[in-house]
């Protein structure tokens, strides 16, 4: 399965950056959806082949553009075999409604949904008569919440928009960066076992709990469905295989969405949760659910 | 140099100077002399063609916003409720019932040999039945096992069976956004939305309706628009990719195509750079029937969808604002980049919020490079007030008012998405030239079919389907109207000095009525016959 990691955020907040940054530092390969090339600061020389919808990069990354069918896109992509799939949603799209295609899409595992804002402009947009909404649309379901261009902001603004999101969304990671720079491991979760005290303290992204769960035999689909509806907001992910009705199925649950797709070959039974601090143990409750 | 003298029972030339006329004299394709029979013996020897003379001419009609892609959706089967012409003049008569389009589709089924091959339609609108929404039984009850998808006519939903839902791998136990279910859960075979929409399209394979242009695809548009009396269609937009470059200089060098084209540049296709460049050079490869120059952006989605922009008191029902397809910052710089580089914009705004966005824009871009004359028209823009009119009409910019709504959708906007009292301002034709701006009046086809005396009868008579007239103040005159799909729509195009009048000079394009749109009973004008067009001289008979 490649992660996949939706990047969403307004116009202006410095998504282009952070996908010029990935490309440039090329630590990975890095699989990247775009809406449009002419962004993109691609050096030349680092071009090897290009065709209309894809550019591939001596250092192993390769780009595509979206077109009107995302789900062709993120296949033509899959085909690259990167090790990390970013998808760079339009300034005014709802990153939550692209990240739900990794969930269906076979061969994608969702990672933390990520809007950058602009930290200097966030507040102002919330206020303005024509983008709030959508800014609280894009921020409604982000697990990772990027204030960039903090060296920009007053100190007025950024407060502001600390506010805002501590409202809005105060569920989500927060990073605060500039030049829209972050830690790789941002864009992944990095569950660690034990919860941090607080969430508003440290620069870098705060960790996430895990939990493995593995059934002693068959799940009983009617039961799991109503478990997984009843899940409180602390668990951001479930992934794994369990046998419903005698097929192997993956189970891939965000934000309350989930899907069953036929479990690839091999796939050892088990779900492995990541949630935040505040995640309940999930044993007892999936335990409920075995056939 | 043959002058061919055509001869009518009337002739309403649109031309301040010579508004009635029965002969009409052509040379070279072009109108050479309009007037009484005084004319046929001015321009030397000529051919008389009486074969219209117990018929009323009018300038050919313009189509200011169609998709030339209707022609090609007619290689699916029609599932829509009203009745509807195909390209070959076949009527289908419209299904308006659940039974009726599954028994349809069970006709075109059996009619399918391989078992593989997918069955698609289009067309379909549930928002005209009452009771339950089509469900995967009712398409399992006409196959199974052959993937069947039905697209609806708003191209934002379609309707599987179970056989796309398992190849797709949505089931009862997926629980995701667009898959809609019952009052049990259980999958209705609903899909809404690109995400879920797209999945089914790839997974049954080439839909067929998304494909790109071909020219007999092309010429099936042609002749579903000249028996209608088009002469000049729009196709708004079109990606311009060499692909349907070469279909639509193909179809339009063949000596019979029947009709002008004017596709508008779909903006989103390219950055600005590559789209000024890309439209400054095909601005020059115009010829008679196929005119580059327009670009078309699209500000929102639609009212019906709920995806219109709205100003408050927002959508009637409650639902939520619609979506911006372009930030407003950014629908600023595109419009200033492709204003300074001299481009015609066509604006699609169907909510108020987006038709006040993009005049604002517009006003910015023309304050920062004056340039006299743009014409950038609003396409759509539904539910514009007499304050947003009036600010166009200060900015110099065009309406084309989508009229078919009044009667397609008018009823449910009047009780679902617009109440009452504020549906009365749709498509305000009279606001928009009362205010002074110049006017235009289209069907969008394929959402609504082409048909400009039908427009027409909308914008004359607001008349929906209930039998409601819809705001009676923003009735027009049938002058006015008719003036709306000939010159107005000509001059949203910047071919008014080509087309849209019968004038010396401007192209020999007619419409051939069996009756005289502006004298018939305003009820009557969408009953009268088109009996043929004439373009650029060419005569094409209507049957």
């Amino acid at each position: 399965m490649i992660p996949l990691t939706v990047i969403g955020g307004f116009l202006g907040a410095g998504k282009t950056t952070l996908v010029n940054n990935l490309l440039r530092g090329a630590q990975k390969r890095w699989g990247v959806l775009v809406n449009d090339f002419g962004a993109l600061n691609v050096d030349a020389a680092l071009i090897e082949a290009q065709d209309g919808r894809s550019i591939a990069l001596s250092n192993g990354c390769v780009c595509c553009t979206m077109g009107d069918d995302l789900g062709d896109a993120l296949a033509t992509l899959a085909g690259y075999r990167p090790d990390h799939v970013v998808v760079e949603a339009s300034g005014v799209a709802d990153p939550w409604r692209i990240a739900q295609l990794a969930l269906v899409e076979p061969g994608f595992s969702l990672e933390p949904i990520v809007v950058l804002a602009d930290a200097m402009t966030l507040a102002a947009g919330l206020a303005d008569r024509w983008v709030a909404d959508t800014l609280r649309r894009q921020l409604g379901f982000a697990e990772l919440i990027i204030f960039n261009k903090i060296d920009q902001a007053s100190p007025a603004q950024l407060a502001g928009a600390r506010v805002a999101v501590a409202e809005l969304r105060p569920q989500a990671r927060l990073v605060e960066t500039t030049q829209a720079s972050i830690p790789l491991d941002a864009l992944r979760f990095s569950p660690v076992p034990r919860p941090q005290p607080s969430r508003f303290l440290a620069d870098t992204p705060h960790p996430f709990i895990t939990a493995l769960w593995v059934p002693p035999g068959p799940l009983d689909p009617v039961r799991l469905r109503a478990c997984l509806a009843d899940l409180p907001p602390s668990v951001l992910r479930i992934k794994g295989a369990v046998t419903l009705n005698g097929d192997a199925k993956l189970l891939q649950y965000a934000a309350e969405r989930w899907a069953f797709t036929p479990a690839p070959a091999g796939l050892p039974l088990g779900l492995i949760a990541i949630g935040t601090p505040e995640m309940p143990d999930l044993a007892p409750i999936l335990a409920a659910c075995v056939a | 140099m043959s002058t061919t003298v055509f001869v009518a029972r009337r002739i309403v030339t649109m031309n301040c100077s010579i508004p009635l006329a029965t002969h009409l004299a052509v040379r070279d394709g072009r109108i050479i002399g309009v007037g009484d029979a005084s004319i046929a013996s001015q321009f030397g020897p000529a051919v008389i063609d009486d074969r219209f003379a117990d018929s009323v001419m009018t300038p050919g009609f313009v189509e200011g916003h169609g998709h030339a892609i209707d022609g090609q959706m007619w290689r699916a089967p029609y599932a829509g409720y009203y009745p509807r012409t195909a390209p070959d003049g076949a009527h289908h008569a419209g299904l308006r019932s659940i039974a009726a389009v599954t028994a349809d589709l069970r006709r075109h089924e059996a009619a399918l040999v391989d078992p593989a091959q997918p069955l698609i339609a289009w067309g379909f609108d549930p928002i005209y039945f009452d009771g339950p929404r089509m469900t995967v039984a009712d398409l399992d009850s006409v196959s199974a096992t052959r993937p069947i998808i039905v697209a609806h006519v708003s191209g934002h939903i379609y309707n599987v069976n179970s056989a796309v839902l398992e190849r797709c791998g949505f089931s009862r136990d997926s629980n995701i956004d667009g898959l809609l279910r019952d009052a049990a859960g259980n999958l209705t075979g609903e899909l809404q939305g690109p995400a879920v929409m797209g999945r089914a399209a790839r997974t049954v394979g080439d839909a067929g309706l998304l494909r790109a242009l071909d020219v007999p695809g092309l010429r099936a548009y042609g002749a579903i628009a000249r028996r209608v009396g088009v002469t000049t269609s729009t196709d708004l937009a079109n990606a311009l990719t060499e692909t349907n470059l070469t279909a639509l200089r193909g179809a339009t060098a063949e000596a019979d195509f029947p009709i002008r084209l004017v596709p508008a540049m779909r903006a989103r296709e390219y950055s600005l750079t590559d789209g000024i460049a890309l439209i400054s050079q095909l601005r020059s490869q115009s010829t008679d029937k196929l005119h580059f120059g327009m670009v078309k952006l699209v500000v929102d989605g639609s009212i019906q969808g709920f995806t219109a922009r709205l100003r408050w008191p927002g959508y009637h029902n409650g639902a939520a604002n619609g979506l911006w397809y372009v930030a407003p910052a950014e629908l600023g710089a595109i419009v200033e980049a492709y204003h300074r580089a001299g481009v015609q914009l066509h604006i699609h705004t169907n909510g108020d919020e987006a038709s006040e966005l993009a005049t604002e824009m517009v006003g910015r871009a023309i304050a920062a490079h004056p340039r006299p004359d743009h014409r950038h028209t609003l396409q759509h823009c539904q539910m514009a007030d007499e304050a947003i009119f009036r600010r166009m009409a200060a900015n110099g910019m065009c309406v084309n008012l989508f009229a078919n709504h009044i009667y397609y959708w008018g009823d449910q906007h009047a009780a679902i998405t617009m109440g009452p009292s504020r549906a009365q301002r749709l498509d305000a034709c009279a606001t928009a030239l009362a205010c002074g701006v110049p006017l235009a009046i289209h069907s969008d086809t394929p959402v609504t079919p082409v048909n400009p005396l039908f427009t027409m009868w909308c914008a004359v008579n607001r008349l929906t389907p209930s039998d409601r007239v819809l705001g009676p103040p923003e009735r027009i005159t049938q002058a006015q109207a008719l003036h709306a799909v000939t010159l107005g729509a000509a001059w949203t195009l910047k071919l008014d000095h080509k087309i849209g009048s019968l004038d010396i000079g401007k192209f020999a394009d007619c419409a051939v009525l069996a009756d005289d749109p502006l004298q018939v009973a305003p009820e009557a004008i969408k009953d009268i016959s088109v009996r043929g067009t004439i373009l650029g001289g060419q005569v094409f008979a209507a049957s």
